[in-house]
């Protein structure tokens, strides 16, 4: 039998950043304990893995609904929220970053509640991928490379439709850690996340064509994370520790892209006419800001589901 | 007519990115020129000329800011900054502006018995329209066709004025000045919140509070 | 000569009455204040090249020569701009990149040079050109053999695709990914800009009538370049881009020449070109900082464009030359050739705005290149159109004669407006020209008459146009729709290239049959003009006119 709240490790307890990942799980000290005392350590070990990626899958969830929140502010903004239903995934990127952030730090809301929002936000996600296509087939030239340039971007609510799907996956560990939807946990986010990944680099992909890869660091999102991706669906599939070890490399590195994505886009505004001063239209009319967070958001799911294939596979 | 960008004023961006520091300087120099500024024009032709120039753009009375047209074109006309071209029946700018006048106050004396700018609005238009018709009773135009220059010229340089000055951007809803800043919402139906908001018919006051947040 | 340190902006510093551009440096076009270095030459020195014009032409040819080792002064009546700095967000103001010296204007349509197709600035006209950067369509270089009508260029298409492709690498320009016109070409440097939505009816338009249509390729950023920002889509690209995003000459071609020691001689007008007893170029006299000057030179590029071209070369006859130089053909200043700049304007029921982003922001190049169903020979391209409120008031008054209440309510519809707008190839006929006429100018240099008729071809052309264009615009939703029947654009054609000295002026390489050290580099050489905008073709030329001098002079055939 499972509870549905954990008792708390001490472990867990000072996880609050994603700084602090789990060593490969099953490690070892320097002594040799007895094999019932070395069982109860691992089961132990293995709990705070479990709940550590619980949280972390929240935390990713989180910050892909913070991504897309803050991006589809800017661009519904931008596009003067002529629709009423532009409005809808800023509701509920901000209802799922409302509950998957205290989430992260343990602090859940009522299950089916918490569900509800992830599938809400799933729902609007796939729903805004219908819009967005509508709106790119609906103009002169249809589906062409003008439109995907700057007509609805597909990409965007793509992210919010896997920070809904991740958000239900965050849940459900919660309650059991082995299967998702029933599968095994750890495999299908792997792939889920590695497929999310793929996504969001082919929309920076076509979005740095549009930028006409200008500045040679614009080939890093389109790099990075395929690889990471390849890896992670790699290590799903082959349960090999150096391939997931390769995979937690490739992960850390999407992460990093994630974060630094945001610098660059900061500099890529402060290089448009009139810089920072000229905010109200650089923020819109420059590279999007809030955007490369994405793959941080992926990356720490990927992480989480390398951390729960460890677990257990061992 | 129904104001179309009811208290839109494009000057309110004066200090926004949109306008940058050599756009202040010289839309400020223009905003500073008094209306009835001359040089060029003698004291005979500048009721003429002024009453000319308020038939050819009829601007509201209770405007706050009055494009100084005819002192434009009297700046113009004083630093002889002309146009790269001039057509071989038409003597260059500043005679033909001299002879131009001359000649309108000569139609209105030959036509309605008194000078231009004594005439009633209605009459006034009456001898413009024959100047651009191209008739011409009085010999005053020489060998200037009339309606070349009422066309190439007085046209020309009037609308030249009136639509450099701010006050008639805001009448149109025209952006105005847009550097740094340009913009950002360019397809059909979309305005910047520095745009103009057209007041749709018995929407004005949505358009007049719109209008007066843009900045 | 080393920069005078210390010295910046000095409060005189106005580049309409003092040079920018001596003591061994530059303006520095991408930095406020800044300066560049600049090697620079005595009037006594034999430069190999005194080049006349900075613009699409003479700048390019600057750039590459100097860029072969050739020692070049350029020269350039115009002053030399700090975008940054001096462009005003205003057209009134903005006239001041405009050549706006006195032409004499005559024959059945006179033309009304100055803010439409001439520049007085280093950097020519491209400061204020619409950007559009199309390539010729290649039949057109053997427009009498393939086509039946006007002249066979002296250039194959093949060599001028490679220098195409060199000129849009070097302006960056930003294009659509496939073009949808003429054989395959290379990618464009850059991604095509977003639509507005004056663009977009001409795209509803072009899809209701079943022809292709495209994003224009435009020489301005839609991504950042070295120090030029993206486009900002202020819309003023006609009056001067004051961003940098456009790649104009004087950002593109000028800054490279002068890294590769060309000295670039600003508010310098040259007012006639030397010849010794063998008939061969010796120099120039120009005219700067109140006094003549004579600049010696082993060879003389005219790059001027079709109006001032021909007048220097008429206004430095002498005994030996009566005529003129370079006239033995007695084809200086004829053939002069516009673009037919014709235009359908209608109200949409929705706001356009036009005035948001560059002006001709998509085109249809389909009566280009589609031969059937035309009763003309001959192609036009047109394109979306975003006039500012001077200009737009000046087509309201010119061509319905609007004024009083009447305009100032129909400059009202200004937000609602939409055009379309041709670039349209005209023929070539002598009577069309560029003379000399008895006024003369503050320099005491006589005056240009320019003389232009449209033919029957050209009159059938425009009618063509306009009808074809009204059910486009109509067909996009437009009503009150209503013809401008007189604008024209660009200058060609008053020096044309040939193979035969007795029917043009210059070779294929641009260099005059009569006086083999002067060269001509600019649209005057154009024996057609086709349906584009020409500035890339003019490019083009001077890239391969500077590789053919570097060809000769390895030869010793200079």
């Amino acid at each position: 039998m499972t509870t549905l709240v954990r008792p708390r490790t001490p472990e867990a307890v000072g996880v609050s950043t994603f700084g602090e990942w789990p060593a490969v799980a099953g490690g070892d000290g320097g002594h040799r304990p007895g094999l019932r005392e070395r069982r109860v350590a691992e089961e132990t070990v293995r709990d705070a893995a479990e709940e550590r990626a619980g949280r972390t899958v929240h935390l990713g969830a989180g910050v892909l609904a913070l991504s897309v929140l803050a991006d589809s502010a800017l661009e519904h903004y931008r596009g003067s929220f002529h629709n009423k239903a532009m409005v809808a995934p800023l509701v509920s990127a901000t209802l799922s970053l409302a509950t998957n952030a205290p989430a992260t730090f343990g602090a859940r809301a009522p299950l089916p509640l918490l569900d509800a929002v992830q599938a809400a936000a799933a729902a609007t996600g796939v729903a805004g991928l219908g819009f967005h296509a509508f709106n790119i087939g609906k103009r002169p030239g249809g589906l062409s490379w003008l439109n995907l340039f700057y007509a609805a971007p597909v990409g965007a609510p793509f992210a919010l439709a896997l920070s809904g799907f991740f958000g239900r996956c965050a849940v459900r560990l919660a309650g059991d850690s082995r299967t998702l939807f029933g599968w095994p946990a750890g495999r299908l986010l792997a792939a889920t996340a590695a497929g999310g990944l793929i996504g969001t680099a082919a929309e920076a992909g076509l979005l740095h064509f549009r930028g006409a890869y200008h500045n040679p660091a614009m080939a890093l999102p389109v790099t990075i994370p395929p690889v990471a991706a390849g890896l992670l669906a790699a290590a799903a599939l082959k349960p090999a520790p150096a391939l997931r070890r390769a995979a937690r490399v490739g992960l850390v590195a999407t992460a990093a892209v994630g974060v630094a994505g945001v610098g660059f886009h900061l500099f890529g505004v402060s290089r448009n006419m009139g810089g920072f001063r000229n905010l109200s239209q650089n923020l819109l009319n420059g590279p999007p800001v809030p955007a490369p967070p994405s793959f941080l958001g992926l990356a720490l799911i990927g992480l989480a589901a390398l951390s729960l294939m460890e677990a257990n596979d061992a | 007519m129904r104001e179309r960008y009811p208290g839109y004023d494009v000057l309110a961006k004066r200090d926004t990115p949109s306008w940058n520091d050599q756009t202040r300087r010289a839309i400020d120099a223009r905003m500073a020129i008094p209306l009835a500024a001359r040089r060029f024009f003698s004291d005979d032709e500048w009721p003429t000329v002024q009453a000319i120039c308020g038939r050819i753009v009829p601007q509201p009375r209770d405007r706050a800011r009055p494009a100084p047209v005819a002192a434009m074109i009297d700046a113009k006309l004083a630093a002889d900054d002309r146009d790269g071209y001039r057509h071989a029946s038409m003597p260059p700018q500043r005679e033909a502006w001299r002879r131009g006048v001359r000649a309108i106050d000569a139609e209105a004396q030959a036509r309605l018995g008194a000078r231009f700018h004594a005439l009633a609005p209605d009459a006034q238009d009456e001898v413009l329209k024959a100047a651009q018709r191209g008739e011409a009773r009085s010999d005053a135009w020489g060998d200037m066709p009339p309606a070349e220059f009422f066309r190439a010229r007085l046209l020309h340089d009037v609308l030249g004025a009136y639509y450099a000055h701010p006050s008639a951007w805001s009448e149109i809803g025209f952006g105005g000045p847009a550097s740094p800043r340009g913009y950002v919402r360019m397809n059909f139906d979309r305005r910047d919140p520095w745009e103009a908001a057209e007041a749709l018919p018995g929407r004005e006051a949505d358009a007049r509070r719109d209008n007066a947040s843009v900045r | 000569m080393k920069p005078t340190p210390g010295v910046t902006m000095l409060p005189s510093d106005n580049p309409l009455t003092t040079p920018r551009a001596t003591n061994g440096r530059a303006p520095d076009v991408f930095r406020p204040g800044a300066w560049t270095p600049m090697r620079c030459w005595s009037d006594d020195d034999e430069v190999d090249f005194a080049i006349v014009g900075t613009g699409a032409g003479g700048g390019a040819l600057a750039c590459k020569l100097a860029e072969y080792g050739f020692s070049v002064v350029a020269f350039d009546a115009g002053p030399y701009w700090r975008p940054l700095e001096d462009f005003v967000s205003d057209e009134r103001e903005q006239s001041k990149l405009y050549w706006t010296d006195e032409r004499i204007v005559d024959g059945d349509n006179p033309l009304r040079p100055g803010s439409n197709n001439c520049g007085k600035s280093v950097g020519g006209s491209t400061v204020h050109f619409a950007m559009v950067s199309l390539r010729f369509r290649p039949e057109w270089f053997k427009a009498r053999t393939t086509l039946g009508y006007g002249a066979d260029w002296p250039l194959d298409w093949r060599e001028m695709w490679t220098y195409y492709r060199e000129v849009e690498e070097t302006l960056t320009i930003s294009g659509p990914v496939t073009y949808p016109w003429g054989p395959k070409r290379p990618r464009y440097p850059y991604r095509p800009h977003e639509l507005n939505a004056a663009a977009l009816v001409l795209a509803e338009g072009a899809e209701a009538l079943g022809i292709p249509w495209s994003a224009t390729p435009l020489a301005t950023l839609s991504a950042p370049r070295g120090l030029s920002p993206p486009c900002v889509y202020r819309g003023m690209c006609v009056i001067g881009c004051s961003t940098n995003a456009k790649q104009s000459v004087l950002l593109t071609w000028l800054p490279r020449a002068l890294k590769a020691g060309a000295e670039i001689r600003d508010l310098a007008m040259v007012g006639r070109i030397e010849h010794d007893g063998r008939g061969l170029a010796t120099g120039v006299r120009y005219h700067r900082e109140g006094r003549w000057r004579f600049q010696r030179a082993r060879n003389v590029v005219v790059a001027g464009y079709a109006i001032e071209t021909p007048r220097l070369l008429l206004n430095s006859a002498s005994a030996k030359f009566p005529d003129g130089l370079a006239n033995s053909s007695g084809l200086v200043g004829k053939n002069l050739m516009v673009q037919a700049n014709q235009a359908v304007w209608g109200l949409m029921e929705r706001e356009i705005r036009a005035y948001k982003g560059p002006p001709s922001l998509a085109l249809t190049e389909h009566w280009n290149y589609k031969d059937d169903g035309k009763d003309f020979f001959g192609g036009y391209a047109y394109m979306s159109q975003g006039p500012l409120p001077v200009a737009w008031s000046s087509v309201l008054a010119g061509q319905r004669g609007l004024w009083g209440q009447g305009l100032l309510d129909a400059m009202q519809d200004y937000n609602h407006q939409v055009g379309l707008k041709i670039v349209g190839e005209c023929m070539a006929q002598e009577r069309n020209r560029v003379t000399l006429a008895d006024e003369t100018d503050r320099y005491g240099l006589k005056i240009p008459r320019v003389t232009y008729s449209y033919c029957d071809n050209d009159r059938r052309l425009i009618a063509h146009s306009l009808a074809f264009m009204r059910v486009a615009l109509e067909a996009a939703g437009a009503r009150d729709i209503w013809d401008e029947t007189d604008d024209t654009c660009h200058l060609n054609g008053t020096a044309r290239m040939g193979d035969d000295p007795r029917t043009s002026v210059v070779d294929a390489d641009c260099r005059a049959w009569d006086m083999r050290n002067l060269w001509v580099c600019d649209g005057s050489v154009f024996p057609t003009v086709g349906g584009v905008n020409p500035s890339l073709t003019i490019q083009a030329i001077a890239c391969r006119t500077a590789d053919r001098i570097k060809t000769l002079a390895r030869r010793g055939e200079l």
